[in-house]
């Protein structure tokens, strides 16, 4: 049913890595209760790359997303058949460890959600509950990760300061500091930059691109000129179903099923 | 209009503002005291000069109504010292050393001791009372927050919302069962289990060393201080439960999100992000127990077993606070024709008003000590 073009596309450094996909869903189909969300999705996320989920609204790209770190487990009536994996290992199998897979496959939300703490707290959250550093490093830790974000020329002074006193964008770029600092594998972007004006989201669009190949991306976005800026592979998702996935010119340029032509002719959604 | 400047007054006063909003202007003056507009809208056409001398008049009347809380607070306390002139002069500093309460021989002469007139031998010391209320009150706290706490997260976090419904609609009629009826429950059942099936299990078992000692010894008849902290407790209870769980409802699911998706586990999640959330709001609702705790009068009276001269020897002995010795003392206290021992029951009111005020700006403090560096600033930079 879901026709999946092989993205033959890996991140930049395709060749010095593993070539096996660092994640990959298999079948998975997902639901809530008695109703299905998700229908057979089959789609590997190539170590390095940025993959790009579109699609109309409801069609299931933050069920997918939410899916891949286990953000649903607790949502009642959540149910999920076929594998997802990362690694080789299903994220659901009893020896995964549910705290370091979520350390590792990192994510962000929509609506910037900084916690009530100083910003450096804030940088340095996850890092602390993971015992990843002294407490003497932690300074130096929310020093590099604010940097790294672009954030830092805001913020040094402040450090101490709350974050509900940043601008929205300010505290998106904060959340994405905080998921960093944990040093994970995979990022999952939720709509990250839906929020954000031109300018910060070029920062957030540059940021991701420096970020691979050392993290893989997935990015959910309704921004089609986003999803053709960033990302090498795009999976377009229709009704629960994957109707197509690719690379990122092919399925701009190139699509091959009819809903994807209509909708990135900007005919569906 | 003129309610809706007073409400407002007191919602600030309140110390359950959500963190997110403490960054804004939390403790603004209420708007209403100085804003003219506020006088009425000015209808159109007739009556234009009468609202707008209404519009003068409003703010006048506005800021009596404001201030109406605090001149009733001043004429409360100068009437009290005023009553209680005689006795302070009287008792002296010892009042708040001793653990004694003599009316005196009410049948002989009176005396005159420095111009106070009273009845020779009468001598007051409200040592065991200032004890017994602080005393009562910690026990009814230490007991109320980890309960009221924890009732609140299990209803949000853990029941489904129809049971989560049931509680919470318990929680509403316990807070509004009349004291005196808790108190009679007290004095006919949980006094007496408390103290026979209870505290034996402890009471005899502790060592008598200093401070243990405390918690040793027989458990009496069910009347003291350990059923009066109960007691308390369970007024206290549904205040703390009821503001906690309605502040946990408010803390934004997409913020506990972002911790549990950092890995965190539920434990640190909650110490992440529910708990800095709620915590003023928390102390807040725990302080308007407090004082609930300490002015406690007629449940505490029944329970307390009122031995008012003297000390406090153990957990399970009878004791007396402020609120239960006015209450139990007033009638005899008319027998003095001197005087005196009215006058000492208005120094003791005097006194509890003084505690109380003293647990409220110490509340108000803490709050805003937590409400800067748990949220704006952080932990230990
Ligand atoms: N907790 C839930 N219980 C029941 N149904 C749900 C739940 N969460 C999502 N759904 C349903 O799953 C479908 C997909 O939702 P999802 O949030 O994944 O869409 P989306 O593609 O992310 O949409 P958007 O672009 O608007 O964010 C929707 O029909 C939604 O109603
Ligand atoms: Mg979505």
């Amino acid at each position: 049913m879901s026709e999946v073009t092989s993205p033959a596309v890996a991140g930049p450094a395709a060749g010095t890595v593993l070539d096996r996909p660092v994640m990959s869903v298999d079948d998975v189909s997902v639901g809530f209760g008695p109703k299905t969300v998700l229908n057979g999705i089959g789609l590997p996320i190539e170590r390095g790359s940025i993959t790009a989920l579109i699609g109309p609204t409801g069609c299931g790209k933050s069920t997918l997303l939410r899916s891949l770190n286990r953000m649903n487990d607790k949502i009642r009536g959540y149910w999920r058949r076929g594998r997802i994996e990362l690694e080789g290992q299903d994220v659901a199998d009893s020896s995964t460890d549910l705290l370091s897979l979520r350390r590792r496959v990192g994510m962000v939300f929509q609506r910037p959600n900084p916690f009530p703490m100083s910003i450096r707290d804030n940088v340095v959250a996850g890092v602390r509950a993971h015992g990843m550093a002294s407490r003497s490093e932690l300074t130096d830790v929310a020093e590099r990760y604010l940097k790294e974000v672009s954030l830092w020329g805001a913020v040094a002074d402040r450090l101490g300061d709350s974050p509900f006193r940043l601008s929205g964008g300010q505290q998106q770029l904060l959340c994405l500091a905080r998921s960093l600092a944990v040093e994970p594998d995979v990022l999952l972007l939720d709509e990250p930059t839906s929020s954000l004006d031109p300018v910060t989201t070029e920062i957030v669009e540059d940021l991701l691109r420096n970020l691979v190949p050392d993290v893989t991306i997935v990015i959910v976005t309704h921004n089609l000129a986003q999803a053709k800026r960033v990302s090498n592979t795009t999976a377009f998702l229709y009704n629960g179903h994957l109707v197509e996935a690719g690379e990122t010119s092919q399925i701009f340029d190139n699509p091959e099923q009819p809903e994807t032509v209509s909708y990135i002719g900007g005919r569906i959604g | 209009m003129t309610v809706g400047a007073t409400v407002s007054k007191t919602d600030t006063d309140l110390p359950t503002a959500a963190p997110s909003q403490s960054g804004g202007g939390g403790g603004g003056p209420d708007p209403g005291a100085h804003d003219p507009s506020g006088g009425g809208p000015a209808g159109p056409g007739a009556g234009q000069e009468k609202w707008w001398r209404g519009e003068r008049l409003g703010p006048q009347v506005l800021r009596v109504v404001t201030h109406l809380p605090l001149i009733v607070l001043v004429l409360i306390m100068a009437a009290l010292i005023w009553k209680a002139i005689p006795a302070i002069r009287y008792n002296g500093f010892g009042f708040f050393g001793r653990s004694v309460w003599n009316f005196g021989n009410l049948y002989a002469p009176i005396l005159h001791t420095h111009g106070v007139a009273h009845p020779p031998g009468a001598l007051y010391g409200a040592l065991p009372l200032i004890l017994g209320t602080i005393g009562s009150s910690a026990i009814a706290m230490v007991l109320a927050l980890p309960v009221g706490v924890g009732t609140a997260l299990v209803v949000v976090e853990k029941l489904p919302p129809r049971l989560s419904y049931g509680i919470g609609f318990c929680l509403e009629i316990l807070a509004g069962v009349p004291s005196v009826v808790i108190g009679l429950w007290g004095f006919l059942t949980l006094g007496p289990f408390l103290m026979h099936h209870v505290a034996t299990l402890w009471a005899n078992h502790v060592p008598d060393v200093p401070v243990l000692r405390f918690f040793r010894g027989p458990t009496g008849n069910g009347q003291g201080l350990l059923t009066s902290g109960v007691i308390l407790a369970m007024m206290i209870v549904p205040i703390i439960a009821a503001t906690t769980r309605d502040l946990l409802r408010q803390v934004p699911r997409g913020t506990v999100e972002g911790a549990v998706a950092l890995g965190m586990t539920d434990a640190e999640a909650a110490n992440t992000v529910t708990i800095p959330w709620v915590r003023s709001g928390v102390i807040g609702a725990s302080m308007l127990g407090l004082g609930r705790a300490l002015g406690e009068t007629i449940a505490v009276a029944m329970v307390s077993g009122v031995l008012v001269g003297s000390p406090i020897r153990s957990l399970y002995s009878a004791f007396s606070t402020i609120a239960a010795t006015i209450v139990s003392q007033l009638d005899g206290a008319f027998t003095d024709a001197s005087g005196l021992a009215v006058a000492t029951l208005a120094e003791l009111a005097l006194v509890l008003l003084v505690i109380t005020l003293l647990a409220n700006v110490g509340a108000r403090l803490l709050v805003r000590r937590v409400a800067t560096t748990a949220l704006p600033v952080g932990r230990g930079i």
